[in-house]
């Protein structure tokens, strides 16, 4: 019943956005119930669907023809439910916080409808059944966020935030496009040469179609269409290189940041790999014809992206920019794990990625409105300045110190007990190293475990430095009103236990696979026999981190004056985040493209194309024409439209004479 | 009832001799704004009517006219000319009721607008090659005056400039006609202007040079007329003096005619060329170095008009690859980028329109926060700049993506090189939108207001038809596909491409 409402999910919010962009003025809290009555409702589907096809591993999928041979479609499989139920439910929860959180902005009609329609965008990149769709709305996600982050676009920084974000995930998009051109190109071959035959209900580039045409299409060329792809979620996810753009995101309301981190962005880029996945899955036996394969690539990106980012995490002093650089940290584990758990366990590489995402969700939205709360109290985002919060914070420092041992993956091995990081991020850990012992490489494995202890002490020391010791600034805070800790604590709640459902979801996750392929997920390798320091192994560095910042931020056991300081040059560049917005925006965007290639553009054409050929050689030529010409007519410029009649008139006339005879 | 076409055209031009003689505004801008209202009702009934499904002529009109040299009055619309005629249909009242306010020498200014719209009605209708030659001229003199009497500082020298630079074009364009006229003539005995059959007979030329020479001659008509780089040269000029609703015009419809001779009379002989295989190198060329080149220009621009200017270039640059690569599918996105590029451009050169005559300047430097103050602007704006970077949702997007993805299969390295351009031109777009629209406001520019009313209206209305068609582009994009399947069986069938 519910699945044949399943277009309503994404055209709920869509509706919601048009009405309150037009009537939120006159609707009380900037019409903000619109979009929660929408949203709540996307959720209610993607529920009560869920409960339909869960007990009969069913899919949902309804398609249409749109133009040229594509398609409009929905395609619900175990994949889409999940995340429909995730980004529905958080984004439901964020917009209810934002009532409050955003009750004294004059713009909440905009807001509220951008929001909407931001979440609009990210459900029907989950439901497409189609690469051509997923484009769009994955584009009209990018659109939505460059409105968001710049929506106090009178500051000039939010206004340059929202530029960079949209172009720096243009790049990335650009790389996607050109894998939708390469794979359109190699289908459309495929088809062509009769090898493989398409219905009437099939679409060229329907996921479906395409995951069946796998076998049919060039191996190098698959490799280059998926590394096509994975450039794309390198931009939407803020792998490196392309990361810069997500912790200046923070210029946008907080909620905002926590809709980009946790519900409606950068989840997007994981998301395409894993819904091309049997397409990555692929690609590994063309390893012999020179071309690495794509698995590979998107575990060495994703490790180091998670390793780097945590590095930058360390030393941020905005409390918003530490949770950026953790999630792009985290994005990167998610991609680790679809690259080193694909060599290792196949198609199960979803499932334990997907985990993380959804877990991560949970806590990086906790993270963001429990920052998001902080901020609203105490008017700043330099943790430096904040301190001692937890006596006048209680929920919100619980909430968040609940957030921050998800996030640095505490939990009892062995007896299995912990939070939802616990499970989805040592499942990652332990399929590093899984790779390693199969491929001899356990460079992702370090990256991973090195990491693990960076997040661990940068999110503690977060914490320690905004909730404990004395208060560092006059400011008198308070806890915020119930509209905004009612969604804080239930988010806790999804980070403390949603990671016992971790065997459950694992289990469903792995029939998407066979659901689409047909075939059945590779279960080789019985999971090996771990030696008990491995499992311990991340949740030590998870204590020691927390350990460590206990130490420094709170006893105050260590000076840190001499590490923390400008004179270190590490710190220097941990501070100047490797230098990466001079380099991206400075060095690459103004300084190459505005004042080398286009400037010198500008100067062939205006002084070499316009002044010298056309200006001078033939301008002058016609001129002395013109000289020429005026003594025989009157001279006035305006005579050329004349001119132009008689010339015709004469030919006319010339040949009629000539020819008048036949 | 037949002789619509002919109707569609009379209309305007009766409504331009009547605006000519009236004495106030109030009536000048009515009678503009009724006959080109009844020109449009005249071809969306056309439209309603036209059969999507067949590539030959529909409603054709024959009249006699220099029978002595084969000139006839003929008129008829297929695939490629139909939503051109539709665009024209729409562009040409919206820009009226965009302009409402002029003050100038009213009863001129929307008289030639009028004539703006008969003469494109002709060049997209008429199907003798005479005819379409005269209309083509046309187009040129009230723009021409337009810019001269409406213009800018130096309208003088670029009114004289767009005219001399087109008008030679377009000569050369009529000595490759004539050269195809005699042709036909000597092989047949007797003289016929009508343009199929001039275009059937080309391939019955003997010299393969002089195949070329034409070829080559039409082309750089069209070429000059789209612009296409190195030939653009006038179209900034043009642009920065021009008064908005000459700009319009000029974006919107008078380029359209340089794309439309690429498909009506360059695809029909291109197979039969004496070098096809490089003449459309040549032509993919020219298409991604336009597209390139317009790029990095409108990148270095601090005028946000010949900003807009230099991106038609780029822009019109995906019609002539589209075109050169010879398959179906990108034709038909060539011949809708022409569509939605009227379109998007449209609220372009508004939006640039209303800011000079809000703001006293165009100068992105100059400008600053301006949406504080202009909000319906910088909504419609913003819509426009994000339709012209290529939002999926909106119609530059279906044609560019119909373009790049079915051109790779002939011209790989074209088009690997034009997806290049699309992260610059998202970034010419919107640091222009971030200097002069968002940040903090410029006080110096003293207390502006938002633009009127008409004016916003027509750019809201070309908004709604920006995203209508970038939903649902089949209305327009069957027909062309029609067509352009049927361009290109002489592709195949001459082996031109495999």
């Amino acid at each position: 019943m519910f699945s044949d409402y399943a277009a309503l999910i994404v055209l709920l919010p869509v509706i919601a956005f048009v009405l309150t962009l037009f009537l939120g003025k006159k609707l009380p809290h900037g019409g903000a119930y619109l979009p929660i009555a929408a949203i709540a409702g996307s959720f209610i589907i993607s529920l009560g669907t869920f409960l339909e096809i869960y007990p009969t591993d069913g899919i949902v999928q309804q398609s249409m023809p749109w133009f040229a041979g594509m398609n409009l479609g929905i395609l619900i499989d175990p994949l889409a439910v999940v995340m429909l139920m995730m980004v529905s439910f958080v984004s439901l929860l964020i917009h209810i916080y934002a009532v409050g959180y955003m009750s004294h902005d004059p713009a909440k009609p905009r807001y509220f409808a951008e929001t909407s329609l931001f979440t609009a965008a990210m459900l029907s990149v989950i439901l497409s059944d189609n690469i051509l769709q997923f484009f769009i709305s994955w584009e009209l996600v990018g659109l939505c966020s460059f409105l968001l982050i710049g929506f106090w676009y009178h500051k000039p920084s939010a206004a340059a935030a929202a530029k960079k974000a949209f172009l720096v995930t243009r790049v990335g998009d650009v790389m996607f496009l050109a894998g939708i051109v390469l794979l359109y190109v190699n289908m459309s071959e495929i088809i062509t040469s009769r090898a493989f035959s398409v219905g009437p209900e099939n679409f060229i580039l329907q996921f479906k179609t395409m995951f069946e045409a796998i076998p049919l299409i060039n191996p190098t060329q698959l490799t280059y269409i998926t590394l096509l792809f994975f450039g794309g979620a390198i931009g939407k996810s803020g792998q490196f290189p392309l990361h810069g753009w997500l912790p200046d995101a923070m210029e946008g309301p907080t909620t905002v940041s926590a809709l980009i981190h946790a519900a409606t962005m950068v989840t997007a880029g994981v998301y395409l790999v894993a819904r091309t996945f049997p397409m990555f899955a692929a690609t590994p036996a063309t390893l012999s014809a020179g071309v690495p394969d794509s698995l590979l690539i998107v575990a060495y990106v994703g490790g180091f992206t998670a390793l780097f980012a945590a590095t930058m995490g360390l030393v941020m002093n905005d409390i918003k920019r530490v949770l950026a650089y953790s999630t792009v940290s985290q994005l990167g584990y998610m991609m680790l794990a679809l690259g080193t758990a694909g060599a290792v366990v196949g198609a199960q590489a979803v499932g334990i990625s997907m985990f993380h995402l959804i877990s991560h969700a949970f806590f990086k939205a906790l993270l963001f409105l429990c920052a998001g709360s902080v901020i609203h109290a105490v008017g700043t985002n330099d943790i430096r300045e904040m301190g001692g919060l937890f006596g006048k914070m209680k929920i919100t420092g619980t909430t968040m110190f609940i957030a921050a041992l998800a996030l640095a993956g505490i939990g009892i091995p062995f007896i299995n007990i912990g939070t939802a990081g616990f499970f989805s991020k040592d499942m990652i850990i332990e399929k590093a190293f899984e790779y390693g012992e199969l491929k001899g490489d356990f460079i992702p494995y370090a990256f991973a475990i090195i990491a693990a202890l960076l997040t661990s002490i940068y999110i503690f020391r977060l914490w320690f430095m905004a909730f404990t010791g004395k208060p560092r600034s006059e400011r008198h805070s308070h806890e915020s009103p119930g509209v905004m800790t009612r969604p804080l604590m239930i988010l806790a709640l999804f980070a403390l236990f949603f990671g016992f459902a971790h065997l459950g979801f694992y289990d469903y996750l792995n029939k998407n696979f066979e659901l689409m392929t047909g075939e059945k997920a590779a279960l080789e390798g019985e999971s090996l026999q771990m030696s008990p320091i491995i499992v311990l192994l991340p949740v030590i560095v998870g204590v020691l981190g927390l350990l460590i910042s206990y130490a420094i931020y709170h006893r105050r056991m260590l000076d840190m004056s001499k590490l923390v300081s400008t004179q270190n040059p590490l710190y220097k560049l941990l501070l100047n985040r490797y230098y990466e917005p001079k380099i991206g925006a400075d060095i690459i965007g103004v300084k190459l493209t505005h004042d080398v290639v286009a400037q010198s553009g500008e100067f062939v054409d205006r002084k070499i194309i316009d002044g010298l050929v056309i200006d001078n050689i033939i301008g002058n030529t016609l001129f002395k024409l013109g000289e020429f010409v005026r003594k025989l007519q009157t001279g006035v410029v305006q005579n050329y439209a004349s001119v132009t009649i008689l010339g015709i008139g004469l030919l006319i006339i010339i040949l009629r004479i000539k020819f008048g005879g036949t | 009832m037949a002789a619509l076409i002919s109707l569609m055209i009379a209309i305007p031009l009766l409504g331009a001799i009547i605006t000519f003689l009236t004495r106030t505004r109030e009536q000048a801008r009515s009678i503009a704004l009724l006959t080109s209202g009844l020109s449009l009702v005249i071809s969306l009934i056309l439209f309603s009517r036209f059969d999507s499904s067949i590539s030959t002529i529909q409603f054709g009109e024959s009249y006699p006219w220099i029978a002595s040299l084969g000139v006839s009055l003929k008129f008829g619309l297929d695939g490629i000319g139909m939503p051109l005629v539709l665009l024209s249909n729409i562009v040409i009242p919206l820009t009226v009721l965009f302009a409402w306010g002029e003050t100038k020498q009213a009863n001129q200014f929307y008289g030639l607008i009028l004539l703006e719209l008969v003469g494109v009605l002709g060049v997209f209708t008429s199907l003798d090659f005479f005819v379409f030659y005269i209309f083509w001229e046309i187009v040129l003199i009230p723009m021409y005056f337009l810019i001269s009497i409406w213009g800018g500082p130096r309208k003088d020298y670029s009114a004289i400039k767009f005219f001399i630079y087109t008008h030679v074009a377009s000569l050369v364009m009529l000595l490759a006609i004539f050269s195809l006229y005699f042709n036909a003539w000597q092989v047949s005995g007797v003289p016929n202007f009508d343009m199929f059959y001039l275009l059937k007979n080309y391939s019955v030329i003997e010299s393969p040079l002089l195949k070329d020479a034409i070829f080559l001659a039409l082309l750089f008509g069209f070429l000059v007329k789209m612009p296409a780089v190195p030939f653009h040269t006038w179209l900034p000029d043009a642009h920065v003096e021009a008064p908005t609703a000459g700009s319009v015009i000029l974006a919107a419809l008078l380029l359209k005619m340089g794309g439309y001779g690429l498909f009506r009379v360059i695809l029909p002989i291109l197979p039969f060329s004496g070098s096809p295989g490089k003449l459309i190198s040549l032509m993919a060329i020219i298409g991604v170095l336009s597209i390139l080149y317009g790029t990095f220009l409108a990148l270095a621009q601090r005028d946000l008009k010949k900003m807009v200017a230099y991106s038609s270039i780029s822009h019109m640059g995906y019609v002539t690859l589209g075109a050169a690569a010879l398959i179906p599918l990108s034709v038909s996105g060539a011949m809708f980028q022409q569509f939605s590029h009227g379109l998007i451009t449209a609220v372009l050169f508004m939006s640039c329109g209303v800011i000079q005559h809000s703001a006293g300047t165009r100068i992105i430097h100059d400008l600053g926060g301006i949406a504080k103050h202009m909000p319906k602007l910088a909504f419609l704006m913003l819509a426009g700049f994000l339709a012209s970077l290529g939002l999926p949702g909106m119609s530059g997007f279906i044609a560019e993506f119909l373009i790049l993805v079915n051109s790779y299969f002939t011209l790989p390295t074209f088009v690997i090189l034009a997806l290049f351009g699309i992260v610059f031109t998202a970034g010419y777009h919107l640091w222009a939108m971030q200097r002069a629209v968002f940040g903090t406001y410029n006080e110096k520019l003293g207390h502006i207001h938002d633009g009127a009313d008409y004016g916003i209206a027509s750019m809201a209305i070309l908004v709604l038809l920006i995203i209508f068609f970038g939903l649902n582009p089949n209305p327009v994009l069957t027909m062309m596909t029609t067509n352009a399947n049927q361009l290109l069986n002489f592709v195949v069938l001459r082996g031109v491409i495999t």
